[in-house]
């Protein structure tokens, strides 16, 4: 690394360093979320007493690249009355928003790689990290709102309506549940709120640390905020079949089809690894501190675990209608959200004093 | 600093200035309200970018929530609900005002030039916003709640009554009217006749028959169909 800066200084040999860690970043998250889609498809087809997708290669593996090549080859349709500039825009907000928060999430410990040195496992720190994920999350509405206005379809446009309400609706429990933990740390940066939760044998974690304040009901109002705010079932209604065709995305087909599904999927991934670096003690674990390399393993244990809740739910549950979606936003999420980051101020400012 | 490369610095701040400055040209220069809007969002992104280059992480984190995330989405979803149109050009009602913005621009340039030429800028160090904490969010939050509690409290009551207002404007109970390309051009007296009828809110069904209503009379009840006027552009 020395002889890098040496050469093209220390800020371009920083830039060069940070722009090969999203390319890792984004090559490794983009391969779990094409397994994520075949693990879905296996685990709905075992919920619903069928097999799934097990033809191509050993049970199925090599089913995501197969379908990466038919979205390939497939005939890209252009509608021919859309907004043509918008149309083409929309999947690219929606792809990029939803890779963007990656990069603040750490994903290990700091670890030890021959001729690169001590490294932690996380592309940047920074002082904003978590406003810089929500920020991130509410301009990604603009690519599903587009998307719909552009397609000049019916279906389309209440499809993209629904889901900017929807998701404008859910941002504000799914901040405001964030708050406790927030309070608790006294930082926003990710990487500082993981190392606070060490220790304990896991009793440290946020989610039950009785030696500050149990986050319980601030991680379930996460919880059901974030399944709303990627519009996963129950609360797809942005995309219900029954009503709206496919909804937002009904014009779109080919590659720009797989960057929506794509988005959708990296959204998932993304919300379900801030629940496991909020809430359940991001990469601690057993034997860290022995093996540093471990704690990558611990972190995608535990964000699996919600991928895997993510299918169960939509295995088991059925779909909201849109006034009890509102209703349940408004008069239950968002009040019970606003109680708890009152019980924590409060507990904390008599801990305090 | 390695001199084969520019800084990176000085690199961002050229590209985010120019997107900011593109932007905001094209704001103005669209004749499509929603293109205007999605380059306003353009505006908002890249302003934050520049925040982020001053060392101000959180300023820049709050412009993007609030006014890219909250009030832009807003906006997008007005026009979209409204359909509005394309504005069509008309001739300048006002035309003394193309004279004033030539002669207000001039003004503006000539007071620049001024201050760039006869400044006195030796008194004036500015220090390096690398070295300063001013902009953490930290820092903010401290100021917010202690030196600057008072100021705090007043533009929140301002907002809250502003808010009110809306509020109580809304609930009036007048249907509003559709912006249809029928209503826009017409004058208000033959509006009166059907289209302003008095509505109890909540009552969803008579709305629904108000709007039908108005929207017969203006020959609105079918989607308007832009397909030809848009192919004839592209």
């Amino acid at each position: 690394m020395d002889w890098l800066s040496n050469t093209i200084g220390a800020d371009w040999a920083r830039a060069l360093a940070q722009f090969v860690g999203i390319n890792v970043g984004f090559v490794v998250v983009l391969m779990i979320v094409a397994y994520t889609v075949l693990a879905e498809r296996r685990v709905l087809g075992f919920i619903q007493g069928r097999l799934g997708p097990n033809r191509v290669g050993p049970g199925g593996l090599f089913q995501p690249f197969a379908d990466l090549l038919k979205f390939i080859f497939k005939e890209e349709i252009t509608p021919s009355a859309s907004t043509r500039f918008v149309y083409f825009l929309a999947p690219v907000i929606a792809i990029t928003c939803a890779l963007m928060p990656i990069i603040v999430y750490p994903f290990g410990p700091t670890v030890w790689l021959p001729f690169v040195g001590e490294f932690s496992l996380v592309i940047a720190r920074f002082d904003i990290a978590l406003l810089y994920v929500l920020g991130i999350t509410s301009v990604g509405v603009y690519g599903i709102t587009l998307a719909g206005w552009s397609s000049n379809s019916k279906y389309s446009l209440m499809g993209s309506l629904r889901a900017a309400s929807q998701m404008i609706s859910y941002e504000l429990s799914l901040g405001l549940s964030l708050v406790g933990v927030v309070l608790m740390s006294g930082t926003l940066d990710l990487y500082t709120i993981v190392e606070q939760q060490g220790g304990w044998f896991g009793l440290k974690w946020n989610l039950w640390d009785v030696s500050r304040v149990p986050q319980v009901i601030g991680f379930i109002t996460y919880l059901i905020s974030a399944i709303a705010e990627t519009n996963r079932v129950p609360f797809d209604l942005p995309e219900a079949e029954t009503e709206l065709v496919a909804g937002f995305h009904t014009e779109y087909s080919a590659l720009k089809f797989a960057l929506f599904f794509m988005a959708e999927y990296v959204n998932m991934f993304t919300v379900s690894m801030l629940a496991t670096t909020l809430f359940l003690g991001g990469w601690q674990g057993p034997f860290v501190d022995v093996f540093p390399w471990l704690g990558v393993v611990w972190f995608l244990l535990k964000v699996t675990f919600f991928l895997f809740l993510y299918i169960w739910l939509r295995g088991t549950l059925p779909r909201f209608r849109f006034d009890q979606l509102m209703s349940f936003g408004w008069k239950f999420l968002l009040p019970v959200a606003i109680l708890n980051v009152i019980l924590t101020a409060t507990v904390l400012y008599f801990r305090w004093s | 600093m390695s001199d084969v490369l520019p800084s990176i610095s000085q690199l961002l701040f050229v590209l985010f200035g120019a997107m900011a400055l593109g932007c905001a040209v094209a704001v103005v220069a669209q004749r499509n309200p929603l293109y205007s809007a999605i380059s306003l969002v353009g505006v908002f992104v890249s302003l934050a970018c520049l925040y982020l280059t001053l060392q101000a992480p959180f300023i820049a984190a709050i412009q993007v929530i609030v006014y890219a995330g909250a009030i832009m989405v807003l906006v997008v979803f007005v026009i979209m609900l409204l359909n509005v149109e394309e504005e069509v050009r008309r001739p300048l009602r006002l035309r003394y005002l193309v004279p004033v913005g030539v002669l207000l621009a001039a003004v503006l340039v000539g007071e620049a030039a001024f201050m760039l030429q006869l400044g006195n800028y030796a008194a004036y160090t500015p220090t390096m916003p690398a070295s300063s904490d001013v902009g953490l969010t930290a820092s903010i939050g401290t100021g917010m709640f202690t030196k600057y509690l008072l100021p705090f409290e007043v533009t929140s009551v301002l907002i809250l009554m502003a808010m009110v207002g809306a509020i109580t404007l809304a609930r009036q109970g007048r249907t509003p009217l559709l912006a249809a390309p029928g209503n826009v051009t017409e004058e208000p007296a033959a509006l009166t006749a059907g289209g302003d009828v008095l509505l109890k809110p909540g009552d969803t069904a008579a709305t629904g028959r108000a709007f039908a209503r108005e929207q017969i009379r203006t020959g609105d009840a079918a989607a308007p169909s832009e397909v030809s006027r848009e192919e004839g552009e592209r």
